[in-house]
């Protein structure tokens, strides 16, 4: 059995401990972070969403699945906080009752490793919230995630109130919903890039 | 044939609890379900022993005569947590029926609420981690700047120095008691203050991870003796002794003889600082299985129990005071135990009240 499918079975199985090792054992071989969150974590969670979609988990290990990825990407903190900065911020943030905050957290950190300030507001979030940040941050940009495409109406809703605020602001969306479409409704706003994957992130950024 | 299916599914495959009670309120059937939760032995026993009762005040009699309701019972589980079912009871000629079953918008809650709060927890976490990292920044901001503020300040003071011991040296002759007072405190004034730029400066290299240890393998015994010598001449004026013992044929030691130095000297001089006239200190040295002991004892005021836990932070200061006015910058300490973790070793201290204090320095053979 190869790494990566040794840790997705004991993730699968809900064995934080074994994951832990599994990672640990790659930072100490100094595996690339952005090999470890596209080729391990999001791959697994790919799947495990997948196999949430069909029936074949229960939601309830779809959690426990994100609850213990979410643990394993605070390993990997130590390594991604001590970047030279820029000077350059960036929000991240999900739209209200947007619950699946592992992707935009993955976001953040690929900032944070390209030297921005990334300030990362967590799932279901409300939009003051949001606001009160980007009165106290000034970021230079927003980037907003979807991963549920019913949610979608949540996600255009906040994109106005920014773009009516803060019409300068660029915003970058992204996210598992937008695999069911509703890419075009985005084209209605101005300074709006969507973001498919990690890959085009770095690019994007870089 | 209806009834039967469901009663199969019911004692078979069904998730909830399915029990039979016969009159006297015992369970005399139970669905896979039930036993599989609360234990092969769940016939027999009346439905109080299977539900949890810490008052002593549920009459279980009513609960399972009260067909209106739902009841609440928490179910003692064979895994030992016990887990809230919501019982419904319906009775026959001769026997009752009793189902439990969860509140799946109440588990449903719950899940949600631990979502939230993990999503909240790691969150914290991840911030926990960027402000460390922040913290780690600005304290080695802090160690750069003070590096570079005791190092631009060192030579001017050093110069004070030096030209205030010519002066005093070279034309002590010329100045009146006065004036010579006056060059004495300049000159004692300035050489504290190089002494204090000196700590920081360490300190802030020692801070900043930059402590590098010129290992050597050294003679201890010569090392002890040479710096007892040394600092006897201080010792001296306070009519104090310095003497060693030291183990015979003691291996070489592999260490940064400089920083040793240092090590030594910090705790002979703070001996001497605190010590009354006429008292002795005694340094020394032992191999204790792969280990080098070295302690100095002294006959001083001793340190209260309660204060020794700040000896070694920067700018603690104990509530001894020095027996002559002698200053310290409060960083010596600290200085020590670094360096002496640097060589892998550990600095301990015991002090009686008017007794006196014995530093053990304990470094491992390598």
């Amino acid at each position: 059995m190869d790494k990566y499918e040794e840790y997705f079975k004991n993730l699968l199985d809900g064995n934080k401990s074994a994951c832990a090792g599994i990672v640990n054992n790659l930072l100490n071989e100094s595996i690339d972070i952005m090999d470890l969150y596209t080729l391990y974590f999001q791959q697994s969670m790919y799947k495990i969403g997948e196999l949430w979609e069909f029936n074949k988990i229960s939601v309830s290990k779809e959690h426990l699945a994100t609850a213990i990825t979410e643990s394993m990407m605070s390993f990997v903190y130590p390594k991604i906080f001590g970047a030279e900065h820029n000077g350059k911020k960036v929000i991240v943030s999900c739209p209200v009752n947007e619950y699946h905050q592992i992707g935009p957290k993955m976001v953040a950190d690929v900032y944070e490793l390209h030297g921005w300030d990334s300030y990362f507001l967590g799932a279901n979030n409300p939009d003051d919230e949001l606001f009160r940040l980007i009165e106290e941050k000034k970021p230079d940009l927003l980037a907003l995630s979807l991963s549920i495409y019913f949610n979608l109406p949540s996600l255009i809703k906040v994109i106005e109130k920014v773009k009516n605020f803060y019409p300068n602001l660029p915003i970058i969306v992204g996210g598992q919903a937008f695999n069911w479409g509703g890419r075009n409704s985005l084209n209605q706003f101005p300074s709006i890039d969507y973001i498919e994957d990690v890959k085009m992130l770095n690019s994007f950024i870089e | 044939m209806k009834n039967s299916v469901l009663f199969q599914y019911m004692k078979h495959k069904a998730a909830l609890i399915f029990l039979v009670l016969n009159k006297n309120q015992h369970i005399i059937e139970a669905n896979n379900y039930a036993i599989e939760l609360i234990g092969n032995d769940i016939l027999n026993k009346s439905i109080n022993e299977i539900a949890l009762d810490f008052s002593k005040s549920i009459d279980f009699k009513l609960i399972v005569n009260d067909e209106s309701k739902r009841h609440l019972l928490n179910i003692i589980t064979e895994k030992g947590l016990p887990q809230t079912y919501y019982f419904t009871f319906m009775h026959t000629d001769s026997e009752t029926i009793a189902i439990g079953e969860t509140n799946s918008s109440e588990i449903e809650d719950l899940r949600m609420s631990l979502v939230s709060m993990n999503n909240e927890l790691s969150n914290l976490t991840r911030e926990l981690h960027k402000k460390n990292a922040e913290l780690i920044k600005l304290n080695d901001l802090k160690n750069q700047f003070l590096g570079m503020a005791a190092h631009d300040l060192r030579n001017p003071i050093g110069i004070v120095l030096n030209y205030s011991e010519y002066l005093l040296d070279e034309t002590s002759d010329t100045l009146n008691d006065e004036q010579i007072e006056l060059m004495d405190t300049i000159k004692n004034t300035s050489r504290f203050m190089v002494n204090l730029l000196n700590d920081l400066l360490d300190i802030s290299s020692i801070e900043s991870g930059k402590l590098t240890l010129d290992l050597a393998p050294s003679d201890i015994s010569k090392f002890i003796t040479t710096n007892c010598a040394l600092n006897q001449v201080l010792a001296i004026k306070k009519n104090i002794k310095i003497v060693s013992e030291i183990e015979s044929s003691l291996p070489l030691i592999t260490m940064d003889e400089n920083k040793m130095v240092q090590v030594l000297n910090n705790l002979i001089t703070n001996a001497v600082k605190f010590s009354l006239p006429n008292t002795e200190i005694l340094v020394k040295a032992i191999k204790s299985e792969d280990k080098l002991v070295i302690s100095e004892s002294d006959q001083g005021q001793g340190i209260p129990q309660n204060e020794i836990k700040n000896l070694f932070k920067p700018f603690e200061r104990t509530s001894v005071r020095s027996t002559r006015g002698e200053k310290s910058t409060g960083l010596g300490l600290t200085i020590t135990r670094r360096i002496i973790e640097g060589h892998k070793g550990t600095i301990t201290v015991e002090s009686t009240v008017g007794i006196g204090t014995t530093f053990s320095i304990i470094i491992p053979y390598q």
